[in-house]
This record gives C-alpha cells, sequence and structure tokens, in this order.
C-alpha cells in the first residue's frame, strides 16, 4: 500500500478523497494555485505545493508541475478526483511513465472510452445498444449538417472528448446548427483540450440511469448497482438519487450486465461508471463510460456502505476486489443535490463572491461533502461547486423529507445559491411522484422564482437585527476578525432577549 | 421607529418600538400589529418569535444590505432609501444594456462597429467557471461602439457593446 498520494484537485472532491486517504494511513499531498492558497484542500492536507497562477492551465491542468509536486514530497501516486486531469490519458500515461501510480484506469482504457465515437464503436461490436448517431467524431459544419439532415431534428451536439456536460448543445433545427457547433467545439476545447464534436440524435423525455462499477486488476469486474441522476440543467446533474424508480429488477439485472459487459469489453480497471438513457417505453441505449469516480459516487457509498475511494486506492496498489458480485447488497434510499454558486433565478449564471456565514446540517443520516467557509472567495476560474448535500433514509419517501429538512439546515450566505430551488424541486409533487427525466427542471421549473412567503420573518428579523444595535454584531465590515467579533459580543454578557 | 426595507422590487413599511429588557416588542408590518421577540443566539444567528411562529434566521452584512437565511431561503434585505439613493436596476426586466451578468472571460466577439444586428442576435461571447454565455442584442440597429475584445476580463456594468436603436428597436421600447 502507498505511504503518500497527491491529489491532483480542489474543493470538496480533494478534501473527500483525504478523509479516506487520512483513514487508511496514508500520507496527503495538496496542490492548489493563487486563487485557492486558503483553500479548504489546502489546509486538509498533509503538506500542500503551489502550482502557479489560478488559470487552470498553469495550475491544476499543468503535468510538469504536478508531477514535479509529487517528486519533490515523495507521492507513490496521484489520484485525480473528477474533472481537470481525471479523463486525460495523456496525463494517466505521463505519470505511469515517470513511475508513480495513476489511481484510475490505464490510460489506453481511457483513451478508448473516452473518445466518445470511440466508445460508441466498441459498444456496438460487443451488442450493448447505443443511441442513433456520429460514429466518427467532425469539424466542419458540411459533414454535420449532413449527419444532422439523416438523423432528423432535434438532435445533440457533444464534445467527442469528454462529458460533463462540457460542449454539450440541443440543436432544434438546421439554421442553428453552426452557432451550436461553434460553441459547443470552442467549450469542448476549453474543457478538454479537443475541439472535436459529434452528433446524437436527441432523445424526448429520457431518464438518465448510470451503473457504478468496480474492475480490479485481477479480472474481477462488479456493479455496485445504479444511480439515477435525470434532473439536470444546462445537461449536468443536480440531483442523484438512488434506487432509481424506474427499474423493475427484471430491467436492473439487464442493465447491470450491460454496465459489466461494457467495463470486461474495454479492458477497465478501477471504479468507473457506465450511463445509460433510458426511455418511456423502457428501452435503454448506452451513453458514455465516466472513467473516473463520479461527483455523485456518495449515494452509492451510503446505500452499498463501501467506500469507493479506498476501492480505488486499493485497486490502484494491486490488491483484488474482497467480494464478488453476489456479495454487494444494498439498502434504503440515498438522495444527493449539488451545490454550486449561482443563480437559479437567472438561468443557473454561476455567482463567484466571498462566503460570508456557513453552518452544515447536521442529524441522522446526513452528510455534506463541502469545500468552502466563511471568508473563502469562490474563484471564477474553476467550475463552482461548493459541495454536495447527501442524505440516507430508509425508503425514497423518509429520504425526501430528510434531504428537504437538510436543505433547511445548510447555511450559506454571501453567494447565490440553488438551495432554495433544490427544496421547492425536492419537494414538488412531480418529483415526489417520480416522473423524473432529462428535461425536468425545463418542464416543471422554467420559471422558477423564490417564494415570498418567509419574507415578511425577514422583513421583521432585518429590523430585529438593526434594533438589536450596534452590540449586536460590528458595524460595517462582516470580515472582521474572529477576535474583534468577540470583545463586543463579550461585553454583552448574559445579554438574552426573549425567553 | 419607522423602517422602510426592501426585498427584491418589494417596499416593506415596518413600525418598531424599542425592545424591552426581555428583548420583546410589537411591530407594524404593513398595518398589522406582530408581537415580536429576540434572541440573540450568536453573532450571525438570531432567534426570533413572531406571534406564535419562530424562527432561526442566521444574518450576514454585506455592503449592500444583510443577507438573511430562514429555513433554506436565503434573501438579501435592503434599506429602502439606500436602494433608491443607487437607483438599482430591476433584475427581472430584460437587460437593456449588454453587460456581462457575473464577471467573466470574453471568448469572441461576434460583431464590429457598423454591424447592423437585430433584437435577440449574439454580440459577444463570455466565459465563467467554464461555461460560455452569449450577450445578445437587447434592441434592434447599429453598433455603435465595441468596448472590449478577446481575452479581455469583464465585470457586470460594463458596458461591452452599444448599439443605436434602429427604427424597429425604438418601436420595440
Amino acid at each position: 500500500m502507498f505511504s503518500k498520494i497527491l491529489i491532483a484537485n480542489r474543493g470538496e472532491i480533494a478534501v473527500r478523497i483525504m478523509r479516506t486517504a487520512q483513514e487508511m494511513g496514508i500520507r496527503t499531498v495538496a496542490v492548489y494555485s493563487e486563487a485557492d492558497r486558503q483553500a479548504l484542500h489546502v489546509l486538509t492536507a498533509d503538506e500542500a505545493v503551489f502550482l502557479g497562477e489560478s488559470d487552470p492551465a498553469s495550475s491544476y491542468l499543468n503535468f510538469d508541475k504536478i508531477i514535479a509536486a509529487a517528486r519533490e514530497t515523495g507521492a507513490e501516486a496521484i489520484h485525480p478526483g473528477y474533472g481537470f486531469l481525471a479523463e486525460n490519458p495523456a496525463f494517466a500515461e505521463r505519470v505511469a511513465s515517470e513511475d508513480l501510480v495513476f489511481i484510475g484506469p490505464p490510460a489506453e482504457v481511457m483513451a478508448k472510452l473516452g473518445n466518445k465515437t470511440t466508445a460508441r464503436r466498441l459498444m456496438i461490436e460487443n451488442r450493448v445498444p447505443v443511441i442513433p448517431g456520429m460514429n466518427t467524431a467532425a469539424t466542419d459544419i458540411t459533414s454535420l449538417s449532413v449527419a444532422a439532415d439523416e438523423l432528423g431534428y432535434p438532435v445533440i451536439v457533444k464534445a467527442a472528448a469528454g462529458g460533463g456536460g462540457k460542449g454539450m448543445r440541443i440543436v432544434e433545427s438546421r439554421d442553428a446548427l453552426a452557432e451550436a457547433a461553434e460553441t459547443a467545439a470552442s467549450e469542448a476545447l476549453a474543457s478538454f483540450g479537443d475541439g472535436s464534436i459529434y452528433l446524437e440524435k436527441y432523445l424526448e423525455k429520457p431518464r438518465h440511469v448510470e451503473f457504478q462499477i468496480l474492475a480490479d486488476s485481477h479480472g474481477n469486474v462488479v456493479h455496485l448497482f445504479e444511480r439515477e441522476c435525470s434532473i439536470q440543467r444546462r445537461h449536468q446533474k443536480i440531483i442523484e438519487e438512488t434506487p432509481s424508480v424506474a427499474l423493475t429488477n427484471e430491467l436492473r439485472d439487464r442493465l447491470g450486465a450491460a454496465a459489466v459487459a461494457a467495463a470486461r469489453a474495454a479492458g477497465y480497471v478501477n471504479a468507473g461508471t457506465v450511463e445509460f438513457l433510458l426511455d418511456e417505453s423502457g428501452e435503454f441505449y448506452f451513453l458514455e463510460v465516466n472513467t473516473r469516480l463520479q461527483v455523485e459516487h456518495p449515494i452509492t457509498e451510503l446505500t452499498t456502505g463501501l467506500d469507493l475511494v479506498r476501492r480505488q486506492i486499493e485497486i490502484a496498489a494491486e490488491q483484488p476486489l474482497p467480494f464478488t458480485q453476489t456479495d454487494v447488497s444494498r439498502r434504503g434510499h440515498a438522495i444527493e443535490c449539488r451545490i454550486y454558486a449561482e443563480d437559479p433565478a437567472c438561468s443557473f449564471m454561476p455567482a463567484p463572491g466571498e462566503i460570508l456565514f456557513v453552518r452544515a446540517p447536521e442529524g441522522p443520516g446526513v452528510r455534506y461533502d463541502h469545500g468552502v467557509y466563511a471568508g473563502f472567495q469562490v474563484p471564477l476560474q474553476y467550475d463552482p461547486i461548493l459541495g454536495k448535500l447527501v442524505v440516507w433514509a430508509e425508503d425514497r419517501t423518509s429520504a425526501i423529507e430528510r434531504m428537504i429538512r437538510a436543505l433547511k439546515e445548510c447555511v450559506i450566505l454571501g453567494v447565490r445559491t440553488p438551495i432554495e430551488f433544490l427544496v421547492d424541486v425536492v419537494s414538488s409533487e412531480p418529483f415526489r411522484s417520480g416522473r423524473t427525466h432529462t428535461g425536468f427542471i425545463e418542464e416543471y421549473f422554467a420559471q422558477w422564482h423564490p417564494d415570498r412567503v418567509l419574507d415578511d420573518i425577514a422583513v421583521l428579523g432585518f429590523v430585529a437585527h438593526e434594533m438589536a444595535g450596534p452590540g449586536f454584531a460590528p458595524q460595517g465590515n462582516e470580515r472582521a476578525r474572529a477576535d474583534e467579533w468577540l470583545s463586543p459580543w463579550q461585553r454583552l454578557g448574559t445579554w438574552d432577549l426573549g425567553r | 421607529m419607522e423602517y422602510k426595507v426592501k426585498i427584491g422590487p418589494e417596499i416593506y413599511t415596518v413600525e418598531a418600538a424599542p425592545l424591552d429588557d426581555a428583548g420583546s416588542t410589537n411591530m407594524v408590518l404593513e398595518g398589522e400589529t406582530l408581537p415580536v421577540s429576540v434572541r440573540a443566539v450568536a453573532p450571525n444567528h438570531l432567534h426570533l418569535r413572531v406571534g406564535d411562529r419562530t424562527a432561526n434566521l442566521f444574518v450576514a452584512r454585506t455592503s449592500e444590505g444583510r443577507w438573511i437565511w430562514i429555513d433554506g431561503r436565503a434573501r438579501l434585505v435592503q434599506e429602502a432609501g439606500t436602494v433608491e439613493r443607487r437607483k438599482a436596476r430591476g433584475l427581472a426586466e430584460t437587460p437593456c444594456e449588454v453587460t456581462p451578468p457575473t464577471p467573466a472571460a470574453v471568448v469572441r466577439v461576434l460583431v464590429e462597429v457598423g454591424s447592423e444586428v437585430v433584437k435577440g442576435q449574439g454580440l459577444v461571447v463570455v466565459s465563467a467557471m467554464k461555461m460560455e454565455m452569449t450577450l445578445v442584442a437587447p434592441y434592434s440597429g447599429t453598433v455603435r461602439a465595441v468596448n472590449t475584445q478577446v481575452g479581455a476580463q469583464v465585470s457586470p456594468g460594463e458596458i461591452l457593446v452599444e448599439i443605436d436603436a434602429g427604427p424597429e428597436g425604438s418601436k420595440d421600447e
């Protein structure tokens, strides 16, 4: 087993990986950019190495600097988290060539699956059903236009080099294709360093159902059941749950078998996710394989009781899986809500800024993986995820009630977040009855605006806060240091109003 | 004492007598008298009782006002006088200026001075947090000035493209 690993990532996922490493007795190395000097992952690690300027190319995407940081600290393995270099085969290759271990699948497997068109061809050869679409990427508008005409609109433009909703656009008609293709290619280039794109037929109202798989280097492959991730905005998941209400046991078995077949076909090793779209008739189609730890992995951990990061590290250390498919079971229901710095009332626009106050939700069945604290500046340069709120309960109804309760306890002030929106979505009748599909937000919440039901209390609270006087909170700057805070506060003594 | 308080476009008037030693008072909100008790739990934490309702409020001050959190709902609450002086723009309305909604970097400029544009046409593409957004023409007309270039870091309020409204544009306005 490794004695020290480097985590080539930031934010909540870097913190989450470090926690398991610490539990395994493995020392951790953080890397950080200018914008992240005071970030939580830097404060959590045993050691931290500065990479450079805040732009990703100079920091979290920079091979040379990350390898040098591993060399300098004596780390034996690198965990890439998700995003950044997690699905970059050139980086995995480079890590291996430096006699370091990449905690993830081998570079060639990643290359095969990371290229979405190659992956489609591989699945077709192995009889896994795929969505009608192009099996080779294109960059010129002429061949895209021809393919789109053959498929019939609407079509979806996708980045060939990566997933996660980056570089993805739905195109309703021929005259919108050129602009969508250009934007998608540019976003793909920025996110994956490769601007090639391809088209698939756009399915109406599909559910997104994915299977977690684990494969060791000894040929053992298991799946850890599904996650339904249909609630999306801008093709990015925001609410995930397991089990999916859409799967019968028979369909679950077929999908699980297809996921394991896909992993075997690719020679997969380590943790991965096979994504499917499920249409209203129960037909399923291979979407892609994500060759990394998923953002939403905690819901699988809560229902199966397995620590996926621990399995990833053990597999990378060439240990065999200590269980087989029949040993894997699960219990209860888990839901995750992603919390981004964004404004749900304004097209989910990113909302960077300074976090002024946070208070973590607590209590039975609640897990909060996050990377923020009061005083942290949410940087403009990176994906705006702040954290993930995950709950477990014995059944779906209880899990929904628990999620609503936990969201109401999850205080973040200073930047706009979707917490209020998430409360409304999870509380809604369509969500409760499980009528979820990838267009759910557009169908039910397109015109969402904050409810004014508690505004009277907010108004009275403002006045009460004002009247409680300068002693209640210091005038002016909220960023006052803790010791400056304390003195006027302590002077209040037993000041205790309104028994 | 009378307070004028604003949440979004709504202005509320509150009359409140001073707090007594127990932290209780009566407040009149839009004509309705409500018994209110306040308890300071921590610098950012207020426990409020209004009639038979109770709530934990979390408060953070900013230069613009106070963020107040109640049961998952965060509100930026402002003194109405301050807001009027600032002439804050209605956020829910269609933007009438070509400015980014968030700090961003300019990725592409799609028009040049003299370009004829129609309402809704893309003018500038900006990128923030790895997402691209196209800023569109709020009305039809002729581009008078392009005040930015590819690679520039831009902020809300900066007018990136100025447009002289054409005949159709003026009709719309």
